[in-house]
């Protein structure tokens, strides 16, 4: 009787003691995400959240990333700088030293100039203000959405063949729509239009009313909105119900997604907008993305970000994979200048500003095959799409 | 800029029939329920999958019974142990309410906003000199116009009312007069989270539905219930009402500064009269 008990007690101490020693072998690739999981851009935190745990499952399901399985976990930030700091920490701290999650610039920025110190890298999949990739940029810093000043070129392409003179930006007062609409007015006065009124809207405003009067009071014919979220659907229903939308051209960034169509319905028909992923893309990658992401979540395609967080996560593992190692300094180098397929064809990582090269897209929401959706009208090229690095970041 | 005005108005309509619900609440609980926004938010989602199946109306209306059934409970499980308890201590637990609240939400209609159509045949617009009005908005004023009458009426006039005015200046003596004060708050409060629940759905087709959108209001309903003065009925109004003007014609003048006026109104308002427009029940 006792010597079984020691059998068995030397038994476990020993598989104890492998198990201990494979999980050290091959140890766990940690992200870290510290999102919005709730307050107004709550919405689009859980895109984050639904992309990463896709391409989480989807890789640990092939055996992890050179035999490493990967694990998350996630913090709320609410959207808030301060707390995207706070959060981050904590899971620099808890050991998950690959973040992401990001949704405002001002989260990023926050960060971003933390990275080094913590010995931590970061993958941004969402915020678009410039200094992320300029002025601000980190050398552990990674963007795979695109910036403010590139969805300009690509809104360039477009107003010019627009016969409106007079324009409007109603954008969210943050740092990412302050620099949507210093970046449109740069185009538009570029092509001889004009900006004849701008409001800023403070993040979770209720009532736009006064915004939308006074857009309709200034004589603008078109409006450039830089508004997410709850933010973006709030403006909407009240436009359409004073008559902007039906009596101005609306174009947007960030506005003519999935999540704005499914909520506004009718609303929402006809509005422009960049369009930086869809699920419409006709390539075999991401038709396949499309099918197994509607087998994970049935009933949805992805969304504008939740497309751009899954080739951040698809650009992330080849990196991790060519880094071999789960250092994140050795992944920061192994990123920089990579060239992997994703979804959207082939990417490469800018060593100058550690921006994603890649094309963008510019469209309008429509009715296709009885449902509205955003449809891709013009594909604009990656060399015209992404501008040169901004000579301000210095890596 | 009388379109503005009117737009400042429809604000203050809203702010109004938020804030009176806090109002009524302070008076006969002493409590600063920060689980209102919580209540405007559940009356709003109450009122959008009850609009599927009884129509926005019908929707409306099992809204506020069921946020008035929420609110008899509270009054029950949280306000009457609490009572004696320091008010710091009613603050927390309705502040940890409202966090309930929004994941209770979350969980069952996800974090992905939602939004509300004006019913029919309030969803058009009417020509206001050379401009088009969105007929719900003048609804949502004409609804805290009839709030705003409804109430005072109630309390001048009816035998409750006289019991609501008397036991929030002296619970106590009014309890001594043969009122029972209990049962009393137990329907006020029921009425306070009613109304919170009724401007929820008002609320709706104009501001999208979203888990966060009670915490988004509940500031400024404050500042409307401060500024008035704790527990007043006409401070809140005219409180309301110059938020609401102060609100929009600041964005439309003042931008840079006008997310901070009605705060600022706020602290001038209490260093120049510290218990705000109104001193007592009127």
């Amino acid at each position: 009787m006792r010597t079984t008990k020691l059998y068995a007690g030397v038994a476990a101490a020993a598989f104890l003691i492998a198990a201990g020693a494979s999980s050290a072998a091959d140890a766990t690739i940690k992200i870290g995400v510290a999102t919005a999981l709730t307050g107004a851009y709550g919405d689009l935190g859980q895109q984050v959240k639904r992309a990463v745990d896709f391409a989480v499952e989807e890789v640990n399901a092939k055996g992890g990333i050179d035999g490493r399985k990967v694990e998350t976990q996630y913090q709320d930030t609410q959207a808030k700088a301060d707390i995207a700091r706070q959060q981050a920490e904590k899971l620099v701290n808890d050991g998950f030293t690959i973040l992401t999650g990001s949704i405002a610039s001002g989260e990023a920025l926050g960060i971003a100039p933390m990275l080094e110190r913590w010995d931590a890298v970061m993958m941004g999949t969402v915020p678009k203000a410039d200094a992320l990739t300029g002025a601000e940029c980190s050398p552990r810093f990674f963007r795979a959405n695109i910036p403010d000043y590139a969805d300009a070129a690509t809104v360039g392409t477009w107003l010019k063949e627009q016969s409106e003179k007079k324009w409007a930006i109603m954008g969210s007062d943050t740092a990412w729509g302050r620099n949507s609409g210093a970046s449109f007015t740069k185009t538009a006065s570029g092509l001889t239009r004009d900006i004849v009124a701008e409001g800023y809207a403070g993040l979770g405003t209720n009532d736009f009313a006064p915004y939308i009067q006074k857009i309709l009071d200034s004589g603008a014919e078109g409006v450039w909105v830089a508004l997410a979220g709850r933010d973006a659907i709030n403006f909407a229903q009240q436009a359409k119900q004073f008559g902007l939308i039906d009596k101005l051209k609306v174009a947007g960034v960030s506005f003519v997604t999935d999540n704005t169509v499914k909520t506004l319905g009718d609303v929402s028909k006809g509005i422009y907008g960049i369009i930086n992923y869809s699920s419409t893309l006709d390539t075999p990658a991401n038709k396949a993305f499309v099918d197994a992401w509607a087998k994970k979540y049935p009933g949805t395609l992805p969304a504008n970000f939740e497309g751009e967080t899954y080739l951040g996560m698809q650009v992330l593992f080849a990196g991790i994979d060519k880094a071999d190692s789960t250092s994140p300094e050795d992944i920061a180098e192994a990123l920089e200048g990579i060239e992997t397929d994703t979804i959207i064809g082939k990417i490469s990582v800018r060593q100058a500003d550690h921006q994603f090269v890649r094309g963008n897209f510019f469209g309008r929401i429509e009715d296709q095959d009885g449902t509205l959706r955003p449809v891709v009208a013009t594909s604009v090229a990656a060399d015209v799409a992404m501008p040169a690095a901004d000579d301000a970041c210095k890596l | 800029m009388l379109i503005q005005i009117l737009n400042g108005l429809v604000y203050a309509g809203l702010l109004y029939i938020v804030s009176v619900g806090l109002v009524l609440i302070f008076g006969l609980r002493r409590v600063v329920n920060f689980a209102h926004g919580g209540f405007y938010m559940v009356g709003a989602y109450a009122g959008y999958t009850a609009a599927m199946v009884f129509g926005f109306w019908g929707g409306l209306i099992v809204a506020v019974l069921v946020l008035g059934l929420i609110g008899i409970l509270l009054d029950y499980v949280v306000f009457r142990p609490l009572q004696n308890a320091d008010h710091m201590v009613t603050v927390l637990v309705t502040f940890g309410i409202l966090l309930v609240f929004e994941d209770v939400v979350q969980m069952i209609w996800g974090a992905d906003t939602l939004s509300v159509l004006a019913p029919y045949p309030f969803d058009g617009t009417v020509q206001l000199g050379d401009i088009l009005f969105p007929v719900y908005r003048l609804l949502v004023i004409a609804v805290a116009i009839a709030v705003a009458l409804g109430l005072t009426l109630w309390l001048r006039f009816s035998r409750a009312g006289l019991y609501v005015r008397a036991s929030s200046v002296d619970a106590l003596t009014t309890g001594m007069q043969g009122v029972d004060t209990e049962k009393l708050s137990l329907s006020v409060v029921g009425l306070g989270t009613a109304l919170a629940g009724l401007s929820g759905v008002i609320a709706s087709p104009l501001l999208a539905l979203s888990p966060s959108m009670g915490s988004s209001i509940l500031i400024e309903s404050f500042i409307v219930v401060v500024t008035g003065g704790l527990g007043s009925f006409a401070g809140a109004f005219i409180a309301a009402l110059l938020i609401g003007q102060v609100h929009n014609l600041g964005i439309v003048y003042v931008p840079n500064v006008a997310s901070m006026l009605p705060l600022l109104l706020m602290v001038v308002v209490l260093i120049l009269k510290p218990t705000g427009f109104a001193r007592s029940y009127s």
